[in-house]
This record gives structure tokens, C-alpha cells and sequence, in this order.
């Protein structure tokens, strides 16, 4: 049972990161007063990318770099399109779920061919094994035997946090997502911040994506985002929007995707699709709790027009 | 001006169709095959003769029922994303009714459409109520009910209802399975997918409850501050379209797939919202778009066995023509594009 916990918690930890990535790319996104349901399908592309440079080059890290430049290269196209066309942002980033897997699959396709012989790529290696610790202690395994990735991602959740609440330009960045006319008065580039705010939600959706093939799985498959892209929507909701608050719901919905691969291990006499379930099914059970008190940025979803003054 | 709205909800998604078609042709040239030749294969694939022309009637049936179903959502200002799973689940339950039940023959099948969209209806619903009591986001909610939905198949094709060895459903009886339609390689699913879609046309255009339903989906405040009781009509708007769903996973499962297995209605609730989108939310509209949708698919088979070409191609193809109509749409409700229009047109006079 000791041995189940903590593989429980190291497990989460694990789990906790891609969503914390693709969480963050949402604030990023939200705070500038785009709702960009894309991610999904910008994870996609981001973990393909991921592989396959990680595939050739042998270097992991590069296959992260090559992902996070694959997401801001598909996301730009939302960000035309919602930004200076001014099109619709959750229509269009349903247009990029759509899109993004499809080109995924189509690059997979023509890169492997028609066999569908499984190549798999290096995964990255965890600071204890780059350290030659050898330990088994439950708190070596959970601070040392894990990917640059997960230290990033948390480390990524601290400077945002200092980013927003006590740096100017992060109180301009988070204006434009509020109101975005007075922002521009008093002579905020909104436009440019929300080109930005695209640039970095494209990079962290991309890396989530790649997180996938690079530290958790060694191949990629389609659909292998599983829905994270839209967790990692509930979770910037559930964590009202804040740094903070974003991590502990990554924590959690982390925490119940690892449960389910727990319990599928221990357990054999329940199909193991009910134990798949668990994430989606707390996802809805929390939106249900927290019922809708509206914290979000108030000119979320909402087009800037210039000519509007 | 509804004239020029007219044109402009024809010529875009037309551009973008033949913008996304450049693009692919350029791919496939890029790929080393010529175009032109794929694009013949790909006609002839989907429509060359009568049994290609039936089997993309067949591919369309399931992704009209996922269309309609997003076109009444939002008609209805309902953004039901979870087509998807409503079409698993009226397929489950069409499923369980048609191997378990002693019914069979065509009481069977009424039974069948009856309790799928039942089903769809009841599970869109419940996503409903919590948009409704809860204020609760119901793009991420249906989403994560696909899951759910498909996950529940899941163990119905593995465990509860598996033939034997094989992950997948006992098939539906010989007797309930459906008709073909006019001895075409589609079944009468198809001219029923055809009527459905004319009957929600009626209903939102041509009646005043219909009416009510976009009066809601056009302006909820006026609508709440003119005494609708909106909350009623955001519910019924989940159920109805749940229910279209649901009908049509029913009917996929007894006319074309006749079993639940891994992959069934894969991809069908998305795309169904990619084409209302493209065809502006007119139900009509849709059937065309998803029968052209069907085409593309059924039509690179073809192309693939015969030039080499990937039928992914055709994937590519078809999200491009979401994407460039989507943003072409917006582009022309531009201040700035309306300005230009009227300029250029006001110096032609």
C-alpha cells in the first residue's frame, strides 16, 4: 500500500506537468482576452514536431524546442484570424482542433509511410540518472528522478505568478484582457501584446504537446493528447485564473490521471474504461461544484477593433 | 443587403473550397504525383459510378445527423461540441435494443431510432442542466461527455457485449438491419438523414416556435427581457440536438456498421461542427456540405490506390476549408472590408 501511494504521487507529478504547460498557454491566452480552444489541437502538432525532431536529431530537447516553434507557427494562423480579422475565437479554435491533428497525421503519414511499424524515440533522461544517484528514497524519486521538463513547468508556474501580479508590463499584459480600450489609451499596444499573447500560448501548447513523446510516451499516436488540451481549459476555470490556483488544479487533474493508471495496474475485475474515465469525469464533477462565478478576464472572447474609439 | 449576406455565405465557403483544393494539389505535387490525376481519381472514387456514388450517400448519412445536430445547437445559441459522444450513445442503446429485445424486423428498428435518440437526448441533456443550473461552460463539458461516451463504449464492445474473442459487439440481426435505399450501397439512413434535416429547416424558419429558438440563439438578454423563458429553451435546444445524435448513431449502427468497435463515430461531433459552420448554420446547407465532406473521403480511397497519394491529403483538404472559411467569413464583417466593398462598387455605378 505504501508502495502504491507513493507511486501515486510520483505519478501525478508526472502527469500534472503537460497540463501545468498547456494550462499556463490558456492563461497566457486569456489573460490578453483570447479564449483559445485550440490548444488541443496545437498539442497535437507540438508532440508530432516533438517526436519526430527528438527521432532524428536524438536529442530530446531539441524535439521540445522543435515542437514549442511548431505550436507558435500554427497558432499565429489563430491569431490572424481572431486578432486582425477579428473572427470568432471559439469557432476558430475549433477550426484549429480540426486542422492541427489533421496535418499531424497527414506529416506522420507521409514521414512513415503506410506500415505502421512502431518507431520509438529516447525519452529524457531524469536528473537522477544524469547524476548517477542510485537511491530508491521516496523524496530522491520525487525531486530528483524527474525531466527538466517537470522542474521547467513548475518553475514556469513561479515566474508567471511574479510576472502578473508585481511586474508593470505584466499588469499591461492582463489589462488588455480587462479592457482593452482603456489599455490602449493610455498607449498599450493591445494588438501587439495579444500577437504575443499568441506567440507564447502557441510555444507552451507546443511544448505540452511534445512533453508527451519527449518524457512520457517514446512514439506518437494520434490522439494522444487525449482531451488534455481541453483539461487544461477547466483547470485555468477551476484556478480562477490565477498562477497559483492553475498549478493546484494541474495537481489534481494530474493526481486523477495517474489514479486511473494506478488502479488499472491493481484492479481486474472492473473494465478498465471506467478507471479511464476518472479525468474527464472529475473535470465535469468540478465545473459542476464550482458553478459559475465569472472571475475570468472580462474582454475574454471579445474582438478589439481600432476603429471602435 | 440579405441579398449580399446570401452571396457572401455561398462565395466564401466556395473560395475556401477551391483555395484548399490549390493547396492540396500542391502537396501533391510536392509528394511527387500529378494533381491532376489525383483529382480525377478522387472524383471518380466518390461519384464515378452508382456503387461509388452509394457509399458516399453511406459516408455522409452519420456526419448529416452530426451536422444538423450542431445546426440547431446554435441556431439555438447552444455551443454543443459533445455530437460525438450523443451519437455513441444512441448507437449504444440501438445496439443493446436490436441484440437483446425478442423484437425484431421494422418494430425493432423504430425501437432502435426511438431509444437512440432517446439516449442522445438524455445525455446531451444532462450537459444541459448544468449549463443551465450551473452556469457551467458547455463546450468543456460535452468534450469531456465524448470521452465518457466513448470510453463507455468502450467497455460495452470489450466486455458486456463482446462476440467472443474479438473486441467488438455481436452484430446486429439480419432482419433489423436497414434497407437499402434504391438498391444503392446507402440505406434508407440516408433518405432519412435528408428528411430530418428538412424538418429542422421547417422548424427554425418556417414556424413560430422556431423562431422563439433563434430568437434566443440571436439575443438571449432581448429574449429574457421580451419574457422568454430562456433557460427552457437553452435545455430543449441540448435535448433536440442530442436527439438528432443520437438518431443517427442508431442508424449507422443498424444500416452501415451493425456493430459497436473501436474507432465507431470517431471525429464525426467535430466535424459535424466544422461543416454547420461552413454551410452558416442552415440545415440544408449542411446536408450538402457533409455529403461533399463524405465525398472527399470516400473519393481518396480511390485516389490512394491509384496514384499512392495518402488519404490523410484529404484530411488536410477538408480542415483547410474550415479554417479559410471561418476566417474569409470574419474578414468580409471587416468595418474595413465593408468600406472598401461599397467603395469599389459605388465607383463601378
Amino acid at each position: 500500500m505504501g508502495s502504491f501511494i507513493a507511486n501515486l504521487i510520483l505519478a501525478s507529478v508526472r502527469m500534472a506537468s503537460p497540463l501545468i504547460f498547456l494550462s499556463l498557454a490558456e492563461l497566457y491566452s486569456q489573460r490578453a482576452g483570447l479564449v483559445n480552444i485550440g490548444i488541443e489541437g496545437i498539442a497535437a502538432i507540438g508532440s508530432l514536431t516533438g517526436f519526430l525532431v527528438s527521432l532524428v536529431t536524438g536529442s530530446p530537447l531539441l524535439g521540445v524546442l522543435a515542437g514549442a516553434l511548431a505550436g507558435i507557427l500554427v497558432n499565429m494562423i489563430f491569431a490572424y484570424a481572431t486578432i486582425t480579422l477579428c473572427a470568432e475565437q471559439i469557432v476558430y479554435g475549433m477550426a484549429i482542433n480540426i486542422f492541427a491533428p489533421a496535418l499531424a497525421a497527414f506529416i506522420y503519414r507521409v514521414y512513415f509511410g503506410s506500415g505502421s511499424a512502431l518507431v520509438q524515440a529516447d525519452l529524457m533522461i531524469t536528473l537522477k540518472s544524469a547524476l548517477g544517484i542510485k537511491s530508491n528514497h521516496f523524496l530522491v524519486n520525487l525531486f530528483l528522478d524527474q525531466t527538466p521538463m517537470v522542474y521547467f513547468a513548475f518553475i514556469l508556474v513561479v515566474l508567471t505568478a511574479v510576472y502578473f501580479s508585481r511586474t508593470k508590463s505584466g499588469l499591461n499584459y492582463k489589462a488588455v484582457g480587462e479592457y482593452p480600450k482603456a489599455a490602449a489609451t493610455l498607449g498599450i499596444n493591445v494588438i501587439g501584446i495579444r500577437y504575443l499573447a499568441c506567440v507564447i500560448c502557441g510555444a507552451l501548447a507546443g511544448i505540452g504537446g511534445a512533453y508527451l513523446t519527449t518524457c512520457y510516451s517514446r512514439t506518437y499516436v494520434d490522439g494522444n493528447v487525449a482531451g488534455r488540451g481541453f483539461i487544461a481549459l477547466a483547470a485555468v476555470i477551476f484556478g480562477r485564473w490565477s498562477p497559483a490556483g492553475v498549478l493546484i488544479a494541474c495537481l489534481f487533474f494530474g493526481f486523477c490521471d495517474a489514479l486511473q493508471i494506478r488502479l488499472q495496474l491493481v484492479n481486474n475485475t472492473l473494465p478498465y474504461q471506467f478507471f479511464q474515465m476518472i479525468p474527464y469525469a472529475a473535470t465535469i464533477l468540478v465545473l459542476a461544484l464550482i458553478g459559475a462565478k465569472k472571475a475570468g478576464p472580462k474582454a475574454c472572447g471579445q474582438p478589439y477593433r481600432k476603429e471602435e474609439h | 443587403m440579405k441579398r449580399r449576406d446570401l452571396l457572401v455565405t455561398i462565395i466564401i465557403p466556395v473560395i475556401s473550397i477551391l483555395l484548399s483544393f490549390v493547396i492540396g494539389a500542391i502537396i501533391i505535387a510536392a509528394l511527387g504525383a500529378s494533381p491532376l490525376d489525383a483529382l480525377r481519381y478522387l472524383w471518380k472514387g466518390a461519384f464515378g459510378n452508382v456503387r461509388n456514388l452509394g457509399t458516399t450517400f453511406s459516408r455522409a448519412t452519420p456526419l448529416i445527423f452530426t451536422t444538423l445536430c450542431a445546426c440547431f445547437a446554435y441556431r439555438c445559441g447552444v455551443f454543443n461540441l459533445g455530437g460525438e459522444g450523443q451519437f455513441i450513445i444512441g448507437a449504444i442503446a440501438a445496439c443493446y435494443i436490436a441484440t437483446k429485445s425478442p423484437l425484431t424486423g421494422f418494430p425493432a428498428i423504430l425501437l432502435c431510432a426511438a431509444a437512440g435518440a432517446l439516449g442522445g437526448g438524455l445525455w446531451a441533456g444532462a450537459a444541459g442542466l448544468l449549463k443551465v443550473y450551473r452556469g457551467q461552460n458547455e463546450m468543456i463539458i460535452t468534450i469531456m461527455l465524448n470521452y465518457v461516451a466513448t470510453l463507455f463504449m468502450g467497455v460495452v464492445f470489450t466486455n458486456w457485449l463482446r462476440d467472443g474473442s474479438v473486441p467488438q459487439t455481436v452484430a446486429v440481426p439480419e432482419e433489423t438491419q436497414l434497407a437499402s435505399f434504391l438498391g444503392l450501397r446507402a440505406t434508407v439512413a440516408f433518405p432519412v438523414a435528408v428528411i430530418v434535416g428538412i424538418l429542422i429547416y421547417y422548424f427554425l424558419f418556417w414556424t413560430s416556435s422556431g423562431f422563439q429558438f433563434r430568437a434566443v440563439g440571436l439575443n438571449m438578454t432581448a429574449a429574457k427581457v421580451n419574457g422568454f423563458n430562456v433557460r427552457r429553451y437553452i435545455l430543449m435546444s441540448f435535448i433536440v440536438s442530442g436527439a438528432i445524435a443520437g438518431l443517427g448513431g442508431a442508424l449507422e449502427l443498424l444500416g452501415t456498421q451493425l456493430r459497436l468497435i473501436n474507432g465507431f463515430a470517431s471525429g464525426y461531433g467535430f466535424d459535424g461542427v466544422a461543416m454547420a459552420l461552413i454551410a452558416s448554420l442552415h440545415p440544408l446547407a449542411g446536408i450538402l456540405v457533409a455529403i461533399f465532406f463524405a465525398a472527399l473521403r470516400v473519393g481518396s480511397t480511390t485516389m490512394q490506390t491509384a496514384t499512392g497519394v495518402p488519404t490523410s491529403v484529404s484530411d488536410i483538404i477538408q480542415a483547410l476549408v474550415i479554417v479559410f472559411t471561418v476566417a474569409g467569413m470574419a474578414m468580409v464583417r471587416l468595418p474595413g472590408f465593408r468600406n472598401k466593398f461599397l467603395q469599389k462598387a459605388g465607383k463601378e455605378a
